[in-house]
């Protein structure tokens, strides 16, 4: 390989992975050694423990059961018959970006990175984290058939910037469909206007991202022949980030209404050789829910909401729980920084339409939401090596009432509901 | 190709019309049943009234409540069809404080959304009943969550947008499920009635100074057209007196003659503000001119409630899912409505929407969460919401003698998992479905 490409994509990893390394190291090394005793534990993979108790361990759960070893030295939080989840897992989320949502000044633009406009400081991330939320998939916007790249961050509101970037987590990019980028740059009489258009954006883009992996593969070859009359091509920090999705290096992640639309997405995916993560709002998932799970494509969609545009008129209630029982993987999520606060009771509402049961309802707001981002063996249950991400609440979570007592981040308390001001031990106005 | 355009025109004019028919005589099998008496047997009945009744039974007939009781007590009447209702929860219709129902469909799509006429910001002929869609697919939608009424406003960027009906989301046809027309108008002073959307743009008013004052004018230019009036009135009779010929009629004026009912506090005027200066400045106006109010929204007026409470007005309150301002804690919004209670302020809840009307006993759920009681948040979608509307003879309770829309469900009424299995309107049982089952049950059996 050459030194010069070597160097070079060391460089554009240094906008992504080694973020999360430099936050990762300089983040404070969690030494909490905590148990919470007393509680219901609802783990999200292994069914609920009564009077069940969490060791918290450098960050980490580290035991999970009926009783477990702890030193004595370790803090003992009573949870008083109170219910502890798995924190909450928003996997399509647009807060803290101050309004820098969409680039809507061309329909392709992967290269945008979405940590670059991470505003650490929104309160939104507090208000979200007073939800029980822990971690989100903060991601480009749907006006551009291929946006920017997502940035995953943990709610540890006060922390600062690099201590918020959750560590090591995969690289997702933004894909969109529909009526979005259509009436976007149609209303400016641009390509595209209409889903023909739509589609033939997103295609031509991915041909030039062939050509560019192509043209590089050429230049490699005639340097390892030692042809010294090789040029290199031009860097393009574009056609770099598609041939990463085409490479496989980035999980795709796809806003899309309607089932004709999966289907062409599928299609395109499968000519050009990536896969689907996730559809995200999904709202017509019930109408051709084995097309997705033969993919083993995710959906991140809502319980309820609709009609607010065309592509959402034939959005139902039921469509979560009709597409899980045909085997796809669904998380509700929130797409906007209301939903966020209380994702709690919008999966609540699986389990009325459809009849989800108490730990699938769960799950699609913890573990299925991980799974979407990437990071389901870091977080997203109770279970034993995952980080202390979790949630103890005020009443049953699956309902209208239940708020947040206490939301622990890496074993930290970062939100506890009974302490004044905001609520927030490590974080007060002005510092 | 026209030809063939024309005639598929005209065969889905057949199609609506088909439609219609079947649509209109389900409603005749509806109506001829209401003659039957219908019995809920077994439940508990939340009266909102008088308390919870374990194991109760509650009669239908004509459309009214004619009995309800512990079932051993209450008489089931001959040939009545009696329901089993054990283990289920039966609760008055809930009542949205305001909605947009009829008024939109598809809320992007502006051919399907009647929501409000932005010429002017002083549209007091505005009257939702002229268009009030009553066949909107949100309607079913919406009762079959256990809404079974709602007001209908216009949309909150004019000052003075309109005026509200009160409607019952179930009826042959939009002039009866309009049971109040007019009931009461909107005043909006919160910052988005201001036209200050650019610098280019330059149109009055841009400021809340514009606001009020185009408001002040708007009540000073009622109240002179009200001495008109009584002036001509005079001169009439003293014409007729006189056996002189009649006085010209002054010049009807719609927007002015709309506001006098208002002026004459015949109705009451909807107040909405956010923050407690423009609470303020509103009420000011309001009694300025002694109009007679309800207070909408007030979502960050915390620092003010005891200020609010001396006021000695109901507030429609919410949505409490508005985001807190950045100086607010996470719940100044979600406990509000326990605050007002604990003050003695009487509360309804609103979704302020259309499509997700349907989830306004959600709202009044998450308030008990932080602090309301349960059974206040019930009476805050029922009785309350009825009283404040002048229309608790009829509706907001189990009582004999009023309509019956009546709620069957499996469980509490304020929480997300409870389904709704049954619901009366006037008596009549509702069929349920809507659009959103057709389509569940189309693809379900795929």
């Amino acid at each position: 390989m050459c030194r010069n490409t070597t160097v070079w994509k060391m460089l554009l990893l240094l906008t992504s992975a080694s973020l999360a390394r430099t936050g990762f190291a300089q983040q404070p090394a969690t030494h909490n050694n905590v148990v919470i005793k007393n509680a219901i534990v609802m783990t999200a993979t292994h069914g609920n423990l009564k009077n069940g108790s969490v060791y918290i361990k450098d960050g980490k759960i580290a035991a999970v059961g009926a009783s477990v070893d702890a030193p004595s030295s370790a803090t003992v939080i009573d949870a008083g018959g109170k219910y502890l989840t798995p924190g909450i897992i928003d996997s399509h989320s647009h807060l803290a970006l101050d309004d820098d949502v969409n680039e809507a000044t061309s329909p392709v633009t992967p290269q945008m990175m979405m940590q670059d406009a991470f505003d650490y400081q929104d309160k939104a991330i507090y208000r979200a984290l007073a939800g029980g939320v822990t971690t989100s998939l903060l991601l480009h916007g749907s006006a551009n058939m291929i946006g920017g790249q997502a940035v995953v961050i943990k709610h540890k509101y006060g922390a600062g910037r690099d201590a918020m970037l959750f560590p090591n987590a995969p690289r997702s990019i933004k894909f969109a469909s529909g009526e979005n980028p259509k009436r976007v740059y149609g209303s400016r009489h641009e390509l595209p206007s209409t889903r023909m258009g739509n589609f033939a954006v997103q295609r031509d883009a991915l041909v030039q991202a062939q050509d560019y992996i192509r043209s590089w593969d050429e230049y490699n070859a005639k340097v390892k022949r030692g042809d010294k009359d090789a040029t290199a091509p031009k860097h393009d920090l574009k056609l770099e980030a598609l041939a990463d999705v085409l490479r496989g290096k980035l999980l795709v992640q796809i806003h899309c209404y309607r089932a004709d639309e999966f289907e062409t997405e599928i299609a395109m995916a499968r000519e050009f050789g990536y896969h689907i993560r996730a559809f995200h709002h999904a709202l017509e998932a019930y109408k051709v829910p084995e097309k997705l799970a033969a993919e083993n494509i995710g959906i991140a969609t809502f319980a309820d909401w609709w009609g607010y545009k065309q592509e959402a008129w034939d959005a139902i209630p039921w469509n979560a729980v009709m597409a899980m029982r045909k085997g796809v993987r669904v998380a509700i999520k929130s797409d906007s920084d209301d939903f966020a606060r209380r994702l709690n009771q919008e999966a609540a509402k699986t389990m009325r339409y459809g009849g989800a049961t108490e730990e699938e309802a769960l799950k699609m707001i913890t573990l299925n939401a991980a799974w979407i981002i990437g990071v389901d063996d870091k977080v997203g249950s109770i279970d034993v090596g995952k980080d202390a991400d979790l949630v103890l609440w005020d009443g049953y979570p699956l309902s209208s009432a239940a708020v947040p007592g206490k939301v622990f981040i890496d074993g930290d308390v970062y939100f506890d509901r009974s302490l004044p001001g905001y609520g927030m031990p490590h974080y007060t106005e002005g510092q | 190709m026209r030809d063939r355009h024309q005639s598929s025109v005209v065969s889905r004019q057949f199609a609506n019309r088909a439609l219609m028919i079947s649509v209109v005589l389900s409603w005749g099998v509806l109506a001829s049943a209401q003659h039957q008496a219908v019995v809920l047997k077994g439940g508990k009945l939340l009266t909102v009234s008088h308390g919870v009744i374990d194991n109760g039974a509650l009669v239908m007939e004509a459309g009214k409540i004619s009995a309800l009781g512990p079932e051993a007590s209450v008489k089931i009447p001959k040939n009545a069809k009696v329901i089993d209702a054990a283990g289920m929860t039966i609760y008055p219709g809930l009542i949205d404080s305001e909605t947009a129902l009829g008024l939109t469909e598809i809320s992007a799509e502006e051919s399907t959304n009647d929501r409000i006429e932005l010429t002017d910001e002083i549209m007091p002929h505005m009257h939702v009943y002229d268009a009030f869609h009553a066949e909107s697919e949100l309607i079913p939608v919406t009762r079959l969550n256990g809404i079974t009424n709602a007001i209908v406003a216009p949309d909150s960027t004019d000052t003075l947008p309109g005026q509200d009906s009160f409607v019952q989301l179930a009826g042959p046809s939009a002039a009866e499920m309009l049971l109040v027309r007019d009931i009461a108008m909107p005043l909006n002073f919160t910052g988005e009635q201001r036209r200050n959307e650019s610098w280019e743009k330059r149109k009055f008013p841009q400021t809340r100074m514009g606001m009020a004052s185009q408001l002040r004018q708007a009540f000073l230019d009622a109240q002179d057209y009200q001495q008109k009036l009584a002036e001509y009135e005079q001169k009439k009779a003293d014409a007729a007196r006189d056996k002189k010929p009649e006085p010209s009629a002054p010049r009807r004026d719609l927007k002015l003659e709309a506001l006098l009912p208002y002026l004459q506090g015949k109705k009451p005027v909807v107040l909405a503000a956010q923050g407690p200066s423009d609470l303020e400045t509103a009420v000011r106006l309001a009694q300025e001119f002694k109009l007679k109010f309800v207070l909408n929204h007030i979502s960050h007026s915390r620092a003010v409630l005891d200020y609010v409470a001396s006021l000695k007005v109901p507030v429609i309150v919410g949505p409490i899912y508005e985001t807190p301002k950045e100086y607010e804690r996470f719940d100044a919004v979600y406990s509000l409505p326990a605050e007002l209670y604990k003050r003695g302020v009487k509360i309804a809840f609103a979704s302020f929407d259309a499509h997700n009307s349907r989830n306004l006993p959600y709202q009044a759920g998450f308030a008990t969460g932080f602090g309301l009681p349960p059974e206040e948040a019930l009476k805050a979608t029922t009785l309350n919401a009825a009283e404040i509307w002048g229309v608790a003879d009829q509706l907001g309770s189990l009582d004999v003698g009023k309509s019956a829309n009546v709620v069957v469900a499996t469980g509490d009424p304020l929480d997300v998992k409870t389904d709704v299995i049954r619901v009366f309107i006037a008596g009549e049982e509702i069929p349920m479905t809507s659009r959103q089952t057709r389509l569940r049950d189309e693809y379900s059996t795929k």
